[in-house]
């Protein structure tokens, strides 16, 4: 009897470890796929059903948890074009027409399966809890909710690599345990600064058969920015970030 | 046998050798360069169908016979150009435009802006030249646009000619429910050959604007005054109630606004007060992803259903006098009439306005069509604008659009010039 009082009790104390492990588990994974203050620049690619590919190319900013800035940079007709995240505000300025609108998580600007939350991605520490941990042969498997009611996607099955602690693989699920689209992360590779991350992220949905989308990652690297980046006013001189 | 394996294998070859090369970023592409230049150009034919009947038609065209419709071919290069060095930044934008319509060719260089932009931090930004201001929430309209050209609703997201000013912005951001604040205070000179047609010359003006992103929602406190327009005020607000749904608002005071009216026997009469003009506005996107825009818009300086009425009769005596007697005197008053508040776009008091387009129907790749409809809320007549854009083809966008207006005698679209457009655009961005 005593024994298995005390071997309760040592299993109580432990469950809040696992709860603590799990939140931390997934901070560091945000931290080692990106420096809480950066910039990038990445390639996104649609390829269409038809096997018809659409590239962009965009410029991004990021500072804390919840401000993010991307600029596009091709093609032609997306040049000048920028979002912005902040918090749960996220807006699109087109040049012409010269005034920023709000837009949703859920919408695309570039079509193909990536959405606007994807693109302008925070922390998943700041978006989802972390539910559970479980680990399988040398992957972690963490199964995130929702904070609010806002985030894009309302589940995350998150697998990632026991050593590297870098996602291989995300699925993103509704509260009905819906798939929407999974987010396969490949090719690590060392951009320097620290930084060893997947160099390009694929992704397919069942809702999208025969979409496929593709982000490749180039030149990640720490910088710091003034808050005043991230706000409406700034949004037609993003490009000045640009070195 | 062997042979025709290998036939068939080849586009095989060629996918798999294509499949490896399929995800490649080349670091030149990302290289910022000082200088850049782009645009796009543009062919943009029309038929416009004529209405013999409508008070416009006998005012444009009393002295012509241009059969049942007319022809346009438009043609327009727009060109970006920007220096930057340093803090400092020149930006052009170009626009050259050429037509052809039934009163033959035209051609046209305006600068839509050229400005040189300081930028001593990232909280300050200090602008000189022709700019454009673009103020407001609203999508067809913009009451609180007190310093911009007014736009067309039936194509808001064109470019915009700009003004001449001097101009600031100066931004802070906060932790806290009041995330930034920004104030943007602009110089607007009217002189000779300086903004001439904001209004009365020889003046100077002072603009401002106040903007507070508070409780995660945008608001402007926005402000006009000086010698060519008078004072004027004004705020508006944009906020997503639901992660999908927006909703956005203006509302403009305008003091001592003159408005000049015609009686249908041609008398001229000005009423002088204080205007309110408000607009009211939701977006909404579904999860089939169509977008929804409708917007309620009171125009306070709006001519009323029987002051536009009467314009429309005093154009059909003149136009009757014409016949008779072979005089154009009161159509030339009436023309100049026209050419000021009575020819605006939407130049009665309520609207409605509702924009519905749909990405990628049936999953039909690259195409969006959309229906818009304005709805003059007085004499219920209204256009309604079916189109369907095409961009399969990366810089190139297709765009066919028809606009029908539908209303009797004496109506605001009943009594334009003509009773439908067709219209097609290619557009090809560089």
């Amino acid at each position: 009897m005593k024994k298995i009082t005390i071997t309760l009790v040592l299993l109580l104390l432990a469950l809040p470890a696992y709860a603590l492990d799990g939140t931390q588990l997934l901070k560091q994974i945000d931290r080692n796929l990106n420096p809480e203050n950066f910039e990038m620049y990445r390639k996104l690619i649609n390829v269409e059903p038809d096997g018809r590919k659409k590239e962009f190319v965009l410029f991004s900013a990021k500072k804390g948890l919840d401000k993010i800035a991307a600029l596009f940079l091709e093609p032609a007709s997306e040049r000048g074009r920028s979002t912005l995240r902040l918090g749960e505000n996220m807006w699109l300025y087109i040049p012409n027409v010269g005034k920023p609108i709000r837009i949703t998580s859920l919408q695309s600007i570039i079509g193909g399966v990536f959405n606007n939350s994807d693109i302008l991605q925070l922390d998943y520490a700041a978006e989802y809890d972390v539910v559970k941990v479980d680990e399988t042969g040398n992957e972690y498997l963490l199964l995130l909710k929702a904070k609010t009611k806002t985030v894009a996607y309302d589940q995350l099955k998150l697998w990632a690599d026991k050593s590297k602690k870098l996602p291989t693989k995300i699925e993103c699920l509704t509260e009905a345990n819906m798939l929407i689209k999974t987010l396969y992360f490949k090719e690590v590779k060392d951009f320097g600064g620290g930084i060893v991350r997947p160099s390009y992220i694929e992704t397919d949905s069942p809702l999208y058969k025969g979409y496929k989308s593709v982000m490749i990652f180039a030149k990640i690297q720490k910088r710091d920015f003034k808050d005043e980046v991230f706000t409406l006013t700034f949004m037609p001189n993003i490009d000045s970030l640009r070195k | 046998m062997i042979l025709w394996v290998f036939i068939f294998s080849l586009p095989c070859l060629g996918w798999a050798a294509e499949e490896k090369q399929e995800y490649k970023f080349d670091l030149s592409e990302i290289e910022k360069k000082p200088y850049h230049l782009g645009g796009y150009g543009e062919f943009r034919p029309v038929v416009n169908g004529l209405d013999h009947d409508a008070a416009l038609y006998k005012l444009r065209f009393y002295n012509l016979d241009e059969g049942k419709t007319t022809k346009e071919y438009n043609f327009k290069l727009l060109v970006d150009g920007s220096y930057e060095q340093d803090n400092a930044r020149f930006f052009l934008r170009l626009s050259y435009d050429v037509n052809n319509t039934y009163l033959g060719w035209k051609d046209d260089l305006t600068p839509y802006e050229a400005f040189l932009s300081l930028k001593p931090s990232h909280s300050l930004t200090l602008d000189a030249g022709k700019k454009v201001a673009k103020w407001g929430k609203g999508y067809a309209w913009n009451p609180v646009a007190f310093i911009d050209r007014p736009k067309d609703p039936d194509e808001p997201d064109l470019a915009l000619e700009g003004y001449w000013v001097l101009s600031a912005d100066w931004i802070r951001s906060f932790s806290g429910p009041l995330k930034t604040l920004s104030f943007t205070p602009v110089f607007l000179p009217v002189l000779e050959g300086i903004n001439d047609d904001f209004g009365k010359t020889g003046q100077a003006n002072i603009a401002a604007k106040l903007y507070l992103l508070l409780y995660d929602t945008d608001i402007d406190f926005i402000f006009f005054t000086g010698g060519s327009r008078t004072t004027r005020y004004g705020v508006d607000f944009s906020r997503n109630l639901t992660s999908n749904l927006e909703v956005h608002g203006e509302f403009a005071y305008i003091e001592d606004f003159q408005k000049r009216y015609i009686d249908s026997k041609g008398n001229i009469f000005s009423s002088t007060y204080d205007a309110i003009s408000y607009l009211l506005g939701v977006r909404y996107l579904s999860e089939r992803e169509t977008t929804y825009i409708l917007e309620y818009y009171r125009n306070g300086t709006g001519f009323t259903k029987e002051e536009t009425q009467d314009f429309y009769s005093f154009i059909d005596r003149a136009y009757d006098r014409y016949l008779a007697t072979g005089s154009s005197a009161f159509l030339a008053k009436a023309q100049s009439l026209s050419q000021g508040n009575y020819g605006r776009p939407n130049p009665m008091e309520d609207y409605l306005y509702l924009r519905i387009s749909q990405k990628e129907p049936f999953d039909i790749l690259y195409v969006t069509p959309s229906l818009t409809t304005i709805v003059n809320l007085h004499d219920s007549s209204f256009s309604i604008a079916p189109e369907i854009a095409y961009t399969a083809i990366t810089n190139l966008e297709l765009r066919l659009k028809a606009t029908f207006l539908v209303g009797g005698e004496g109506t605001e679209f009943g009594e334009k010039p003509n009773n439908y457009r067709i219209e097609f655009r290619a557009r090809y961005y560089f």
